[in-house]
């Protein structure tokens, strides 16, 4: 599924948004920086105040308090910056059916259609920027991935800036070299060559770039000079996969507990529909003694398709909260996958079934979305009725695909 | 028709149309005002059918029309009209 217009949802230093959004008690007066994953001697994003103070990404934290003694640094929390990116992304998926993520924080979202459901462009922007936690999201709209991005990026927090078809040069041209994807080495030489603006760019030959920067060089030119307009693809998902135990009498050991954890992972992950897949989130529900229930919940930092790297982070949990009384019915469930390594797509268990399950995965897909674009069913079922009947229009009957 | 909140329809469902005949046999089929004259009739069969409630009588032609295109055709004897079905 592509869509060829495309809104780009941006928000800068997401992480540490996240953490704003988590400790409110820190007006936005307060530097506050976010200490980098992989090295956390270092500060990785920072905000506005304390960007004024003059610290900046990649200084040492001891730089950083010297420059601001009252900065606040929040420890890295991925696990929570992908869960409410996670939240994003769903509910991006009820307003388009063509969801392409980046990265952290940035989105595209297919508007192909949309316009005949929402009433207009206004409007689907409008209820991308509903969700209040994320009303720092900056939208940008045109023609391909590049023309929204950059007029995300020229956006206001909480803001929209639409290009229309056929301003797209015009809008490009003023922008600096600095929207373009570009690492830091090539925006030096296109710096010290002079080229400041996408319409310096344009103005050479494309040849030329080429020439200087290869492959790389004629994509750079084609994109400045709006030549190319890359489609948003739709990411495809399997179906949560669930399967379950029942034991034939209530179950409290804690050992017998994890080794039916151990064969349901298992079991779950020889699912044909899971090939090609990792695993992102797992969830256990246990129906216990008395009629009551528990559930526990992992979100992986890494996404798995090995069964000790799933079961690790459950074995925790279930230790740290266990079951209060007797489990009568385990039931295991992967309900969010990320897609596999190239090396798990070539060895795929059953590269048939996947085949199979990503058609109908496919088909439900454009079925969902023939819906959302057309507002109404347009797909059906044939039925056989009496297929024996000599009358022809007894036979066969049409009944509405349900989505 | 609705079924379990799903809608059905018949696939399949004859349209109307007329027929002029040559010598007891469609020559030409008239369909939303344009005329096709019919080159030649494949075969031709007859159903009866339902005698004990509202009895079904039709003669069915299947013919080669001027353009080409090769359709079925049925008369229906209870009422003289004329319909085509693929």
């Amino acid at each position: 599924m592509d869509s060829l217009f495309a809104a780009c949802c941006y928000v800068p230093c997401f992480a540490l948004r996240c953490e704003e959004t988590r400790h409110p008690e820190y007006p936005p007066t307060v530097s506050t920086a976010l200490l980098d994953p992989h090295d956390p001697r270092r500060v990785w994003q920072v905000s506005c105040a304390a960007r004024r103070a003059g610290i900046r990404p990649g200084i040492t934290v001891s730089q950083a308090i010297g420059l601001s003694p009252t900065i606040q640094l929040y420890q890295p929390d991925p696990v929570y910056y992908e869960a409410r990116f996670t939240e994003l992304l769903d509910h991006l998926s009820t307003i388009s059916p063509v969801i392409e993520p980046a990265e952290l924080g940035r989105v595209y979202v297919g508007t192909d259609g949309l316009e005949r459901i929402y009433g207009g462009v206004e409007e689907v922007i409008e209820r991308i920027q509903l969700p209040k936690p994320q009303s720092a999201i900056r939208v940008g709209w045109g023609r391909g991935k590049f023309v929204s991005w950059v007029a995300a990026a020229r956006a206001g927090p909480g803001q929209s800036v639409l290009v229309r078809p056929g301003e797209e040069v015009r809008f490009l041209a003023s922008q600096p070299v600095a929207v373009l994807p570009l690492d830091a080495d090539v925006h030096t030489r296109l710096r010290q060559l002079g080229l400041h603006s996408l319409r310096d760019l344009t103005a050479l030959p494309e040849d030329a770039l080429a020439a200087q920067f290869g492959v790389a060089g004629r994509r750079l030119w084609q994109l400045a000079a709006g030549k190319l307009s890359e489609p948003v693809k739709g990411r495809e998902t399997p179906e949560p996969i669930t399967v379950s135990l029942t034991f034939y009498s209530p179950v409290a050991d804690r050992q017998l507990l994890l080794q039916s954890l151990d064969a349901l992972i298992d079991r779950a992950l020889r699912h044909p529909r899971r090939a090609g897949w990792r695993v992102q989130r797992v969830r256990v529900r246990a129906e216990l003694e008395y009629r009551s229930s528990w559930m526990i919940d992992a979100l992986l930092k890494e996404p798995a398709a090995d069964r000790r790297r799933i079961l690790a982070p459950l074995k925790i949990r279930l230790e740290r909260s266990p079951p209060l009384k007797a489990v009568e019915r385990l039931m295991l469930e992967f309900t969010s996958f990320v897609p596999g390594t190239d090396e798990l797509q070539l060895f795929a268990r059953d590269a048939g079934a996947a085949a199979r399950a990503g058609r109908r995965r496919a088909l439900r897909n454009a079925s969902r979305e023939i819906a959302l674009r057309l507002n109404q069913p347009m797909l059906y079922h044939v039925i056989s009725v009496q297929p024996w009947s000599r009358i022809p229009e007894r036979r066969y009957g049409l009944t509405e695909k349900e989505q | 028709m609705r079924n379990g909140g799903k809608e059905f329809r018949a696939l399949n469902v004859p349209e109307k149309i007329q027929v002029e005949l040559d010598n007891g046999r469609p020559g030409k089929v008239v369909k939303s005002r344009s005329a096709r004259v019919v080159e030649s009739v494949l075969e031709c069969w007859r159903i009866d059918d339902e005698w004990w409630r509202k009895p079904i009588t039709r003669i069915y032609y299947e013919v080669v029309l001027e353009t080409g295109g090769r359709v079925v055709l049925f008369q229906d004897l209870t009422t003289n009209e004329w319909w085509m079905q693929s």
